[in-house]
């Protein structure tokens, strides 16, 4: 098994102006979908992460956030078990915000102290 | 509906993923898509000709003789293949090119939705579209999606079954021993969908733990079938044991504490211990723990009777092996009714700050019950009502709308 970091990507503009009854929706979907992951013994941690935080570079401490790509701004993040990439990918398939186009998920192996 | 309708249903329940199958083995120069829609149009076909003319004696030889009919012409269009089923009558498949541990098509095309490249759920999406012949609907509503994205599910498992052709290919001796575990993993999933309580008492329910016991057993049949397979049928049926329980007169939920346990089918539960016993010898896996705690339960005289120490002991080493935050809340509730109630509400508390963990119904209900019994009700009842807004499921809501007017009465 190896392990898998989903990195949660999401309209941030969108997201800012979500009802707390909208928000609260969404992460009833995402609880019943971890707890999918769970039941097959995948699911390795994860949460979502507040919209705004800071972007450091070599120059400065350069904006609060909404961060600039906001369009496609991570939103969250899920660590998974998996046999392989592909399975991983499948996993992500399966959520319903995926499935319904409002949430994409990038899917990157993560490296153990072992591959690294 | 009429009878020619009902007879079109019950043949294409049993006959679909079969025909589908087959007609794949048959050539390789028919794919998924175009073998399902061949298979789709026979059914179409049969429902039109035995309105005319009635039900033939072998109504699955009619259809199928339509549907390679059907998919001779298709392979003719393509002007290859033209041979291919000249000689052909009745066997479907060569044996001597198709060899291999499987007898039963069933257990072969399960082995081939267990592909290592697939998810559990899309595993099980396609296995309940193909091995148990569901349609897209009720799939839909069994893993409670929407048909839409079923359909975008089967749609992305068509495209790696085609590239990859995975339903073609039967696995090989090596594969079927690293593919066994993934299939249990199956069997397991599709009984706990069927076991899941958000659906109330449907009969689809009950025949979807049905089918994945009837799996489990042809793989304990067949020669593939291992220890972890007998520890799995164990835990399914000792669940199964308890099914008509766990409903009360109209149909609500009844917790453990409430279920009669003279309900609790007792020749279910010896079959099961027969299996436990069986399953014994290799290494324990989570079906032979969870089937362990299962055991506890089934034996146990009355909830005040049960083993709780030991129940909540099998957890912790259930969580050394996989560590799971669902799992993690059984064991808390364990820890208190074996009277670890510090630990147990430092457990449930901890869960509380994961994110999904706090939205998830069974967490607050749980909470709402051991603060309740510890005499809290005000405690008790934040955490129901908060429970009340984390499910849609009217018997679930139901189900905590009783807990609560029961403790404030």
């Amino acid at each position: 098994m190896e392990k898998f970091l989903f990195i949660i990507r999401e309209d941030l503009n969108v997201l800012k102006d979500y009802t707390e009854e909208h928000r609260h929706q969404g992460m009833l979907e995402m609880s019943r979908w971890v707890e999918s992951l769970a039941e097959s013994w995948s699911y390795g941690g994860g949460e979502p992460l507040a919209i705004t935080g800071r972007y450091v570079n070599k120059e400065s401490v350069l904006s609060d956030g909404p961060f600039i790509e906001a369009k496609e701004g991570v939103s969250g993040y899920i660590v998974i078990e998996a046999d392989n990439l592909d399975a991983a990918a499948s996993f992500a398939q399966t959520c319903p915000l995926v499935l319904r186009g409002t949430m994409a998920i990038e899917v990157r192996p993560m490296l153990g102290p072992c591959q690294g | 509906m009429d009878n020619v309708q009902q007879e079109v249903d019950r043949l294409y329940k049993s006959h679909f993923g079969k025909m589908v199958s087959t007609l794949l083995y048959f050539s390789r120069d028919i794919d998924l898509d175009t073998a399902e829609d061949l298979v789709q149009d026979s059914f179409s076909a049969a429902l039109v000709a035995w309105r005319k003319d009635g039900v033939p004696a072998n109504p699955a030889g009619w259809i199928f003789t339509v549907c390679k009919n059907k998919a001779l012409n298709k392979i003719r269009e393509g002007k290859r293949f033209r041979n291919l089923f000249q000689e052909e009558a009745t066997p479907p498949r060569d044996p001597a090119i198709l060899p291999g541990a499987f007898d039963d098509y069933q257990l072969r095309l399960l082995f081939a939705c267990a592909h290592p490249h697939l998810s559990p759920k899309v595993q099980v999406v396609i296995t309940l579209k193909y091995v148990v012949n569901l349609k897209v609907e009720a799939i839909a509503k069994i893993l409670a999606m929407t048909v839409d994205g079923v359909d975008k599910l089967l749609l992305r498992a068509r495209q790696k079954i085609r590239e990859e052709k995975i339903l073609f290919e039967e696995a090989g001796e090596e594969a079927i021993k690293t593919r066994i575990t993934i299939v249990h993993k199956i069997i397991y999933l599709i009984f706990n969908e069927g076991y899941k309580t958000s659906w109330g008492k449907e009969l689809v329910r009950e025949e979807l733990c049905e089918e994945a016991l009837l799996l489990d057993r042809a793989l304990l049949n067949s020669k593939i079938g291992n220890q972890e397979t007998a520890a799995l049928y164990a835990l399914m049926l000792f669940n199964a044991a308890r099914f008509k329980a766990r409903f009360g007169p109209s149909g609500e939920l009844l917790d453990l504490e409430e279920q009669d346990r003279s309900l609790w089918d007792p020749e279910l539960i010896r079959l099961a211990c027969h299996y436990l016993d069986q399953s014994r010898g290799g290494p324990a896996s989570s079906y032979h723990y969870e089937a362990a705690i299962a055991y506890l339960h089934c034996t146990a005289g009355s909830f005040a009777a049960t083993e709780w120490p030991a129940i909540s002991r099998l957890y912790h080493q259930l969580l050394q092996l996989h560590p799971n935050p669902f799992v993690e809340l059984n064991y808390a509730i364990a820890l208190y009714y074996a009277g670890q109630k510090a630990p147990a509400f430092e457990t449930l508390n901890g869960l509380l700050e994961h994110p999904f963990l706090s939205q998830y119904y069974l967490l607050n209900a749980a909470l709402g019950k051991l603060h309740f019994l510890e005499g809290d009700l005000a405690a008790a009842k934040k955490y129901w009502e908060k429970t009340l807004r984390q499910t849609s499921s009217p018997a679930e809501k139901d189900f905590i709308q009783k807990m609560i007017d029961k403790a404030m009465r």
